[in-house]
């Protein structure tokens, strides 16, 4: 333990009555606040979406099941894939990048701290309109239904004619505002990062994360502009007549397709660069050494993000396009590995030879490593068009994307919380708790999404309400749930401990993990204006200079 | 916009501020988003909701706009005295032994360049590209028959070619082969050119058996997937032969290119080789770059 903030004595703030707290929340515009409530509605989403999984596993878990009705069932996978994707994984990562930006920076806020508060506010209630949908689908004097044409409402499914009623407009309308804020925020962190960062913090110097917020936040706004275009166009087919999307009035279903892939493939890296920056923030700490190879590092994210800009129709190659368009996205999409690759080549590097702590946030780092590979390997496999033939719209293709999200993106997120939740509250997280939430989520996550792979190859659809018997699918199904349900579990650990550790967890102190960015360089958690004196830094560990002058990282840099 | 104190440095210990001026908090961008998403509940609920949401959107940005013009907002928060204590009970360093006259250095610490990997990979593609059509001419009997094969990996009209036409000329297919046997073959080169600095003890080892067997291992067990065509006519033999030849051949050309000594943490001014007074500023602390 390096060490500890000590508040001076006569210093102490008086706690306030809680409707003077909850103002203080419903008007912040500090970013660390906001930070944490992006967090928190996240959590709170992450809660509907896990009830809703676990609904469609308990439907699936043997044949001929009717636990819930076909259009319950199709409503439960559309709102919990956009619940997950859109009110869940963005607002997460966004809420990391919110609180831990201006801290790496040694900025005192975001750059537009007002409009932080919109951008937040703007993604938390179109979760709310989204979710407001299971009483007014039909509009406030009908009978309520959710959205239930999948999370990408192909055209022509989400044409009036197909969907009638106001369910596809929600989905609509609540991704289109949240999509406002997601804009607004990228604006934010790339204002942030090119203007506030302090002296002496070059680019060259910036913390990985920073780097990969930047051009996470670059990326969002390339595609998710397309989406918001793609809804208002959809918007007007459904609202005024238009026929963007129509086919028997000249429009094209495959336009829609495209529009949806040009954001939803870069979204994958959207989510995904953030947990690198996880990733190359901790791994680091928990190894004792410098990350391998920063440069190629960043070389790695910037070429991942024009690559993943090129390969959207890799999720279309059934569709029937040519083989020129075919072998394009097939070798694109292979090549992006190769950026991929040097990344877990890195990260190995730099735990190659190091003094290894497995700490809990380490655990679940090198469970995202594990897991991200083989999401990788399954990735080239069916971006090779005549597998993807095979498979395409199979359950092999939901274990690929759910070992991306789950075994990549929420590993690299629960790492995030152990590491970062000492700074952000002043308490530790139990590690005996965070042990058993690593090796429960751990279990229940191969049991769930590797046996998922098999029912895939033997040809179970994906978005089947039920299946015949005898097929070879019923043990795996029941595997699978069972798989899903320790998953739930391991998260009600997580919870627990977050809560628990908030009230009892040992006091943080500024460094407890003895590292090296600047955030740990304050109090935890850090006061409203995060640095009293706006440091100076001169290398990329600004804090092993200070322990280490005899040695600093800046005689070498 | 926030703003900093560019004068203030952590390490100084000068005055600390006792108040500083922070972003006031504001209800009007919660009361605009608000507005916002009320504006669009409308289209699905009722037509008074829109009016409601754009009397709330209106107000937040006439709000909005008074929290910042003339000038933003702020408040002052006072200042909590702290005793921050950055220090680590880690004081003992363990280093790699490396070079002996430093105590730090980028490993490798000689690389190859960029052009070393290119040439490897061209040669190894050229004697792949032997053994392959080699193969093809003593075993199946036509030289196109293994071009045709390869294409397969991502051109569907590949795929559709009936036996007669495997072992005949094709230009489409011949060209996505022999770009893809181009730009595959110049990825690898490039991998060795890159790893093999860092496994310096017996690279060729590495590059023409371990790497190939890996290679091999692996496209057997999803080859059936990634290249039916190709999985149902592959030689085995032939194939890793093929693989085991790229290897030593761009193993070889790739640790006998002249290596450079790793330059990572050199700027790209030093690298461009601009040659300019001025250039390089000195340190601060007037030490000298190593």
């Amino acid at each position: 333990m390096s060490s500890n903030a000590i508040t001076l004595p006569g210093t102490q703030i008086q706690a306030r009555p809680w409707v003077d707290e909850l103002h203080q929340w419903l008007t912040t515009v500090d970013h660390k606040r906001l930070g944490i409530l992006y967090i928190l509605s996240a959590l709170l989403f992450l809660a509907i979406g896990g009830v809703e999984a676990l609904i469609i596993r308990i439907q699936l878990m043997h044949s001929h099941n009717n636990f819930v009705s076909p259009e319950v069932f199709n409503r439960m996978f559309t709102m919990h894939g956009t619940t997950m994707i859109f009110f869940v994984a963005m607002p997460v990562l966004f809420g990391f990048a919110n609180y831990l930006v201006p801290l790496m920076i040694g900025a005192r806020d975001m750059a537009f701290p007002r409009l932080n508060a919109f951008s937040f506010w703007l993604s938390f209630l179109g979760g709310l309109l989204l979710y407001f949908s299971f009483l007014g689908g039909s509009g406030l004097y009908g009978a309520g239904s959710a959205p239930d044409v999948g999370w990408w409402s192909y055209a022509p499914l989400g044409a009036r004619a197909f969907s009638p009623g106001h369910s596809s407009d929600y989905w609509t309308l609540a991704v289109l505002v949240s999509g406002f804020g997601s804009i607004g925020t990228a604006i934010n962190i790339i204002a942030t990062i090119l203007c506030l960062r302090c002296p002496g913090m070059k680019l060259n110097r910036m913390p990985l994360l920073v780097w990969m917020n930047l051009v996470m936040a670059g990326m969002v706004l390339f595609a998710v502009t397309p989406l918001s275009a793609a809804q208002i166009m959809l918007l007007i087919d459904r609202y005024l007549g238009g026929h963007f999307f129509d086919t028997q009035a000249g429009g094209s279903a495959v336009l829609w397709m495209h529009f949806f892939w040009i954001f939803g493939h870069p979204e994958v890296y959207i989510l995904i660069i953030p947990c690198f920056a996880f990733m190359s923030e901790i791994i680091p700490v928990f190894s004792r050494k410098p990350i391998f190879g920063y440069p190629v590092m960043v070389a790695a994210t910037v070429c991942i993000a024009f690559v993943s800009m090129s390969v959207w129709a890799h999720h279309m190659f059934t569709i029937g396009m040519n083989s020129y368009a075919n072998s394009f996205f097939t070798l694109t999409t292979m090549a992006v590995g190769v950026p991929t690759g040097i990344k877990i080549f890195n990260w190995i590097g730099t735990m190659w030879g190091g003094r290894i702590q497995f700490k809990t946030p380490m655990l679940f780092s090198i469970g995202f490593l594990f897991q991200f590979l083989i999401a990788g390997l399954t990735g080239i496999m069916i971006a090779a068009s005549p597998f993807d033939w095979q498979l395409s719209l199979s359950y092999f293709v939901v274990a690929h994307f759910h070992y991306v999200i789950v075994g990549g993106i929420l590993f690299a997120l629960f790492a995030a919380f152990y590491y970062w939740y000492p700074k952000m509250t002043g308490r530790m997280l139990s590690e005996r708790l965070g042990k058993w939430h690593f090796w429960l989520f751990l279990i229940g996550f191969h049991l769930t999404f590797d046996v998922m792979h098999i029912p895939g190859i033997l040809g179970m659809p994906r978005r089947i309400y039920t299946y015949e018997p005898g097929r070879g699918w019923d043990t795996l199904n029941l595997i699978i749930t069972i798989g899903a349900f320790i998953q739930a579990l391991a998260i009600l650990v997580f919870l627990a401990n977050l809560v628990i550790s908030y009230f009892k967890g040992d006091r943080a102190g500024n460094d407890p993990w003895d590292a090296w960015t600047l955030e740990w360089s304050i109090s935890s958690p850090p006061p409203a204006y995060n640095f009293a004196t706006v440091p100076t830094v001169a290398s990329r560990r600004p804090l092993w200079d200070l322990k280490h002058p005899e040695d600093p990282d800046s005689r070498y840099e | 916009m926030a703003t900093i104190l560019a004068t203030e440095q952590l390490n100084e210990t000068g005055q600390m501020p006792s108040v500083i001026e922070v972003p006031a908090p504001t209800a009007w961008p919660f009361i605009l988003a608000f507005g916002t998403t009320l504006l669009f509940a409308g289209l699905v609920t009722s037509m008074s909701v829109s009016v409601l949401g754009a009397a709330f959107a209106l107000a937040g940005c006439v709000g909005w706009f008074r929290a910042v013009f003339p000038h933003a907002q702020e408040e002052a928060v006072a200042v909590v005295p702290e005793d921050i204590r950055l220090t680590t009970d880690r004081r003992v360093v363990e280093r790699i032994p490396v070079l002996p006259d430093q105590l730090r250095a980028w490993l490798p610490v000689r690389t190859y360049p960029v052009s070393a990997g290119v040439k490897g990979g061209i040669a190894g593609s050229v004697a792949m590209a032997v053994l392959a059509c080699a193969y093809g001419v003593l075993k199946a009997g036509s030289i196109w028959y293994p071009i045709n094969l390869l294409a397969a990996v991502v051109y569907r009209e590949s795929l559709r070619l009936g036996p007669a036409q495997l072992y005949s000329f094709h230009a489409d297919a011949f060209a996505i082969a022999f770009f893809l046997h181009g730009l595959v073959s110049i990825f690898v080169g490039l991998l060795y050119g890159a790893m093999l600095p860092m496994f310096p003890r017996r690279p060729v080892v590495l590059g023409g058996l371990i790497a190939p067997a890996l290679w091999s291992g692996l496209l057997y067990t999803i080859l059936g997937l990634l290249n039916p065509l190709l999985a149902s006519h592959i030689d085995w033999f032939w194939f890793v032969a093929s693989q085991v030849a790229f290897g030593i051949v761009a193993g070889l050309v790739v640790v006998r290119q002249q290596s450079i000594p790793t330059r990572e943490n050199v700027s790209f001014v030093l690298r461009a080789g601009i040659e300019a007074p001025g250039t390089i500023p000195p340190r601060e602390s007037g030490e000298e770059r190593r």
